[in-house]
């Protein structure tokens, strides 16, 4: 609780004022009150600190930014992940917003954010409160993937035989065509696996929330919402997958990290509106 | 006892993540800020927002077809054998179609890069505001 109110070594500023303007990056909704480890680093600027804007019984995580320079490099990215996972690390129920939400300054967080918000923020973050997301990431081994894929699809093997005899140019449409079949493959495959990552770790989780894989990705994805207490039961789980698939597919923990694939469910305001 | 399960030997645990995760994690997920506050949003640009939309194209198509034919088969191709299910060596070796898409994503998100891989992701560019979760969905 003492570390609550953090020294303003740079005070939020208003945005408005002409030569150097400011503006105010928001990472998240917290319970108000709660503690802000001193090691967190802002967007844009690691030596500005993040601060708690209050309003009731909730608050939000902010830092000051410059108003006119883009954000998105990686070291944003990961400044942006960084306090939520911290956050998350340290068992503290957080909402997450999408990277870049930035408001004019302080004020607005608490009139137009908070306030109007604050049941709605309050009864999620009690929702959250006492778990964490951990996100399951699979990769195929891509050789071993193309290698099985090959073996069970005797049209496939034999379309990349023919190849071999054509020269480039001749050969162009039958490689488009081999490579557009190995990619249906691949999915196919991709599918089929992530259904058994679902089973086998949903039983363990409050909640799952599977990615929707890009057609040209190289694995597939689930993040699940554990409850604190499950968290034992859960990783042996995944080590138990882990084990099933070693050599086939590379299985990666990340976790315990901030809900993102949960808030917006939780909070219950429509996600993404374009 | 929660300790000694944490590192199995299968499972992959990394300390902190790598950017593609990042990226994965935060870009289209989290609360849309537009969805409570609207009228004092400041709009700033985002640069990487259309990064990580890899789509389908005869590009992709290519390199699968690339990395199908480097694969290192025996004549015959016949099941079961010894090569095809041992593991170790196909890790480390040149980059694949795959994982040549999470590269590229990686690259995009570092810096602001010129045209020079326009090739491979003809979708990327900055734009202000950009929706990528519904952007993907028309893609596909």
């Amino acid at each position: 609780m003492a570390a609550q109110h953090r020294t303003r070594a740079a005070p939020i500023a208003t945005g408005n004022g002409g030569v150097d303007p400011q503006a105010c990056y928001v990472y998240g909704i917290v319970p108000a009150g709660t503690p802000l480890p001193d090691r967190l680093q802002g967007v844009t600027d690691p030596s500005v600190p993040v601060e708690l804007v209050g309003r009731g019984r909730v608050a939000a995580v902010v830092s000051t930014v410059p108003a006119d320079r883009p954000l998105g490099t990686a070291a944003d990215l990961r400044a942006h992940a960084d306090v939520l996972d911290t956050l998350a690390a340290a068992r503290n129920a957080v909402l997450p917003m999408r990277f870049g939400a930035v408001l004019r300054d302080t004020e607005t967080v608490t009139e137009d954010l908070l306030d109007p918000y604050e049941e709605e923020f309050h009864d999620a973050l009690q929702e959250i409160e006492g778990h964490a997301q951990f996100t399951v990431r699979c990769d195929y081994r891509e050789d071993e993937l193309l290698r099985e894929i090959l073996v069970d699809r005797e049209d496939i093997a034999r379309l990349r035989d023919d190849i071999a005899a054509l020269s480039e140019e001749a050969g162009r449409y039958h490689r488009i065509r081999l490579g557009e079949l190995v990619a249906g493959e691949v999915a196919a495959r991709r599918d089929e696996d992530a259904a058994v990552l679902a089973d086998c770790l949903a039983p363990h989780a409050a909640a799952i929330a599977p990615a929707e894989p890009g057609v040209a990705e190289q694995g597939f994805s689930a993040a699940f919402l554990v409850r604190d207490g499950a968290r034992t039961e859960f990783e042996q789980a995944a080590e138990g997958l882990a084990r099933r698939w070693a050599g086939r597919l590379r299985v990666r923990l990340l976790g315990p990290i901030a809900p993102y694939d949960f808030a917006a469910r939780i909070a219950g305001t429509a996600e993404g509106d374009g | 006892m929660a300790t000694a399960t944490r590192a199995g030997p299968y499972l992959d645990r990394p300390t902190s993540s790598s950017l593609a995760d990042v990226i994965d994690l935060i870009l289209d997920k989290g609360l849309v800020i537009d969805a409570y506050v609207r009228v004092s949003l400041i709009g700033l640009e985002l640069l990487t927002i259309d990064a990580r939309v890899v789509v389908a194209s005869v590009d992709t198509y290519l390199r699968f077809a690339e990395a199908v034919n480097r694969l290192d088969l025996t004549a015959d191709g016949s099941r079961g054998l010894p090569e095809l299910v041992q593991d170790g060596g196909a890790e480390h070796r040149s980059k694949g179609a795959l994982e040549g898409a999470e590269e590229n994503v990686t690259d995009a998100a570092g810096s602001r890069r010129g045209d020079a891989e326009d090739e491979e992701q003809p979708e990327e560019r900055p734009r202000r505001r950009a929706r990528p979760a519904a952007r993907r969905r028309e893609q596909e």
